[in-house]
């Protein structure tokens, strides 16, 4: 037990000075990142906007389900969520394996994924204090404005975070994975717009997925994108109840397990492939 | 040709306050210090000299090539190189210059080298005629055939630096700056550069600015030189007579017959000579000996050794450049 | 004329490296063209529930869309390398090759870069804006082509002017990628009727960074006939004022240029 402990506090010190490179890298690049920030509630207001016509042209007070005030809640949470979960490990790594640092790595006796994620821990740090905690109120209040009570919900937010947290795993190794295609393509910033649009239309968004057809919605809800973006959200909203909270947390939990054992054997393909070429 | 007056370059640099109030403050309101890159320098090169520019890494060199070339604009002070003052009227300006920084390439990374060649052709508005006979003298002089044809992101680091000299020549350039040419490079790539440089230098009459940090490039290629510390100029004047003025130091390399007979010499004791007048060094068989010419003559120095030992192989040298400059930055020439 | 020829032989030897590179434009192209495909299949979501758009039809909305993609993707297509000013040459110090060219550094460091990339926005709003006039069955006269083109040629002016204007702040400080990514992405308030949007949205990006002129307004004057005077004239008067302006930001900007290390 003591042994386990032990070697716990090890894990924790070596990756710390990475999360902690995290944060400072972050503070240096504060401008970029509120602007970046700045850029992310522009889109959320484009999109405010255009839903507010639709609600204007449709005439009705509730468009497929959801009210004004649910899409308000929904534009402005998803793309926090979408936000909160990004990560730059696909670029990053793609760096590494075209400038050929990635043998760095392979001979620091450190797990890739993880002094990846402890840096991009540091990061988040950041993006909680100055984005997370400003949205959340911002939304509270104007659900409070506009419905005359406090919507707030105290399980509904814990299932939230919960899920959040899985959501960020898996875009986490699903970047990863991606990252790794750098070892055959060359124009992995194009592939990142592609990333990007397939990610924000697959994973609700830009649309709720509520809002496809039958079939298609199916098909939609069972695809890994959908914990990324989509199931945090609702969750937060409280669109699930009973045994649908239970099985939607499963199914995120199942996807993170397929994706990091799909990362783990792409990494130990990369290793052979490097040990005989040489990078 | 190249008259540099009173030149001084100013920066402004943000001052960082530490810790995380600093970083805070920081955003709201900057402080600036102004340092003084290039501090007040003068110097004047004719036509056809090659010029060595040296200093320590932060002196002052790159900057001042970069007025020269007319990247940066002086603080104060008058630049004039081909009757043109480099800043105004730039564009006019550099099509008499050429330039190589060796730190970066300006060629296109993914293209043959011939099509970057063609492209300046465009920009420098060579005509053909006069494109051609450049391309084969520089062929000539770089030997460029080998690779001209290959994507410049698969040349090795010295057919790119030839290739970047190329570059910088294909106009026909009045005056080269050539900031670093050798660096990184191995010694005999180094060689085939110098050479190279010399024979354009003597062909053309081309004026050449080169700065570096391999005092080897200096010794080869320059007969003058102009050594810059902290922004000022410390020294300017021939290579010849600053192994002179600060050179008065020679080397007497040896070997012996005996190891053992060493134990002989007591430079110290007998000669009463010691610290900066002469030292011994001792790498296995080889005895190295520097000494102040002034201080004992090549002949003392030479009789004293030869009556206490056998040597097997004797040879007095000049001390090379390097020894020079570091002697130079030590003793602070520049309050002198 | 030497610049045109310049930058043809530059074209020339990018078209060159895109046949070596024939996976890698692939997938540039193919990212940009799905991009959009996903935005169209969400504005088609929207119309399956809604007959009309705050008085505009689903087609309509394509054109407008469409038409946002032409002068953003030209731009795309010409000048992607002023995004590398704004992110590293100034900050690397590589910005100093370009001042040792006699010709302009401006002209220089845009020629030097064609984005293929782009081909699959643009060929995606040219599309767009063809099967939309076919499903409206607009009547062009030769004259709106014209006027047409002009606004699409000088909305592009506009997109390149607020490149240049925002990459120029690198040369003071350094970077300026993500200023310019801010300003780059209020371009999506252009893709649709600026009537949705509240009145600061509308005069930010009627005045003062004139999107809208990039795409609403001369799309406005071929869906409906609105002034042309206003709606291709100010492209045309506000891309130049802007041009001018973007120009006069560059020239201070190299003044001020302190290149890298000592």
């Amino acid at each position: 037990m003591s042994n386990i402990k032990a070697r716990g506090i090890g894990f924790i010190n070596t990756y710390k000075a990475f999360t902690k490179a995290g944060v400072q890298s972050s503070m240096a690049y504060r401008a970029s990142f509120l602007c970046f920030v700045l850029g992310e509630s522009l889109y959320c207001f484009v999109m405010y906007f255009i839903w507010k016509a639709v609600f204007s042209s449709s005439g009705n007070s509730t468009f497929m389900g959801f009210s004004m005030t649910d899409m308000t809640v929904y534009v402005f949470l998803s793309n926090l969520v979408g936000f909160l979960t990004s990560t730059d490990s696909t670029e990053n790594l793609a760096d590494e394996i075209h400038d050929g640092s990635i043998i760095m790595r392979m001979i620091k006796p450190v797990n890739v994924d993880f002094s990846l994620l402890a840096f991009e821990l540091g990061n988040k740090v950041m993006m909680i204090t100055c984005v997370f905690l400003p949205v959340m109120i911002g939304v509270e209040i104007y659900r409070f404005t506009v419905l005359g009570y406090c919507a707030f919900h105290i399980g509904n937010f814990l299932l939230f975070v919960v899920s959040t947290v899985i959501s960020y795993l898996l875009a986490f190794y699903l970047n990863l994975i991606f990252g790794y295609l750098a070892f055959f393509l060359m124009n992995i910033w194009g592939f990142s717009i592609l990333k990007g649009s397939l990610i924000k239309f697959f994973s609700g968004s830009l649309i709720p997925l509520a809002f496809f057809p039958g079939a298609v919605r199916v098909v939609f809800e069972q695809l890994p994108f959908a914990s990324l973006v989509y199931v945090p959200t609702m969750l937060y909203m409280g669109k699930y109840s009973g045994w649908e909270i239970v099985f939607v947390l499963a199914k995120q939990i199942l996807w993170l397990g397929v994706f990091i054992y799909i990362s783990k054997v792409i990494w130990k393909w990369a290793q052979k492939r490097l040990a005989v070429q040489g990078g | 040709m190249i008259y540099v007056e009173n030149v001084t370059k100013e920066f402004k640099k943000t001052v960082k306050n530490p810790g995380l109030a600093g970083s805070v403050k920081s955003l709201f309101h900057r402080e600036y210090e102004t340092v003084k890159a290039v501090d007040d320098i003068s110097f004047e090169v004719p036509k056809g000299e090659i010029l060595g520019f040296i200093g320590a890494n932060g002196a002052g060199k790159s900057t001042t090539i970069k007025m020269l070339t007319g990247i940066l604009t002086p603080t104060e002070g008058k630049v004039e190189i081909n009757g043109q003052i480099p800043f105004k009227n730039r564009k006019k300006y550099v099509k008499e210059i050429g330039v190589v920084f060796g730190q970066r390439t300006q060629l296109w990374w993914d293209l043959p080298l011939l099509e970057t060649f063609s492209v300046l052709k465009q920009i420098y508005q060579v005509d053909e005629e006069q494109f051609k006979t450049r391309m084969a003298f520089l062929n000539e002089v770089l030997e460029l055939d080998d690779f001209i044809k290959s994507p410049v992101r698969t040349l090795s680091l010295g057919q790119r630096m030839r290739a970047d000299l190329a570059a910088s020549l294909i106009h026909n350039p009045k005056v080269l700056f050539l900031d670093e040419p050798t660096i990184g490079l191995d010694v005999a790539v180094k060689n085939n550069i110098r050479k190279a440089i010399t024979q354009i230098n003597e062909q053309e009459k081309t004026t050449i600015i080169l700065t570096t940090h391999d005092l080897n490039d200096i010794e080869t290629l320059c007969k003058r030189i102009v050594m810059i510390d902290k922004g000022k100029i410390m020294y300017d004047g021939a290579l010849s007579e600053m192994k002179q003025q600060y050179g008065k130091y020679r080397e007497v390399n040896m070997s012996l017959f005996q190891n053992e007979d060493y134990e002989q010499l007591h430079f110290e004791e007998d000669l009463k000579l010691g610290g900066d007048d002469l030292k011994v060094v001792r790498n296995k068989e080889k005895i190295t000996v520097t000494f102040h010419s002034d201080k004992i003559s090549v002949s003392d120095l030479l009789s004293y050794i030869l009556n206490k030992t056998q040597v097997k192989d004797i040879s007095v040298n000049d001390v090379n450049i390097e020894e020079i400059v570091c002697r130079m930055y030590g003793n602070g020439v520049s309050a002198s | 004329m030497r610049f045109l020829r310049l930058y043809g032989t530059f074209i020339a030897l990018h078209l060159k490296k895109l046949m070596e590179y024939r996976i890698d434009f692939l997938t540039g192209a193919v990212s940009f063209l799905i991009n959009q495909i996903t935005n169209i299949v969400f504005i088609g979501i929207i119309f399956s529930q809604i007959p009309d758009l705050d008085g505009y039809l689903f087609y309509e909305i394509i054109f407008i869309y469409g038409f946002s993609l032409v002068p953003k993707g030209i731009d795309h297509l010409l000048t992607d390398n002023l995004w590398k000013v704004a992110w590293f040459i100034v900050r690397k110090g590589d910005f100093d090759k370009y001042l040792t060219r006699p010709i302009s550094p401006l002209a220089h460091v845009i020629m030097e870069f064609v984005q293929f990339d782009a081909l699959g926005e643009l060929l995606t709003g040219i599309v767009l804006v063809v099967v939309a006039s076919v499903k409206l069955s607009i009547s062009y006269t030769a004259g709106k082509i014209v006027l047409m083109i002009i606004a699409m040629l000088f909305g592009t002016l506009i997109f390149t002017s607020i490149k240049i204007a925002c990459s120029a702040i690198a040369f003071k400080i350094k970077q300026s990628g993500s200023i310019l990514q801010i300003f780059y992405m209020t371009s999506d308030f252009a893709r649709y009727p600026v009537t949705i949007y509240n009145e600061i949205v509308k005069n930010i990006i009627t005045y003062i960074i004139p999107f809208a002129f990039t795409a609403y307004y001369p799309a406005s004057y071929i869906l409906r006939g609105n002034d042309p005077v206003f709606c291709i004239g100010g492209t045309v008067v506000l891309s130049l004022i802007l041009f001018g302006f973007s120009l006069i930001v560059w020239q201070k900007g190299i003044s001020a240029y302190e290149s890298a290390g000592s």
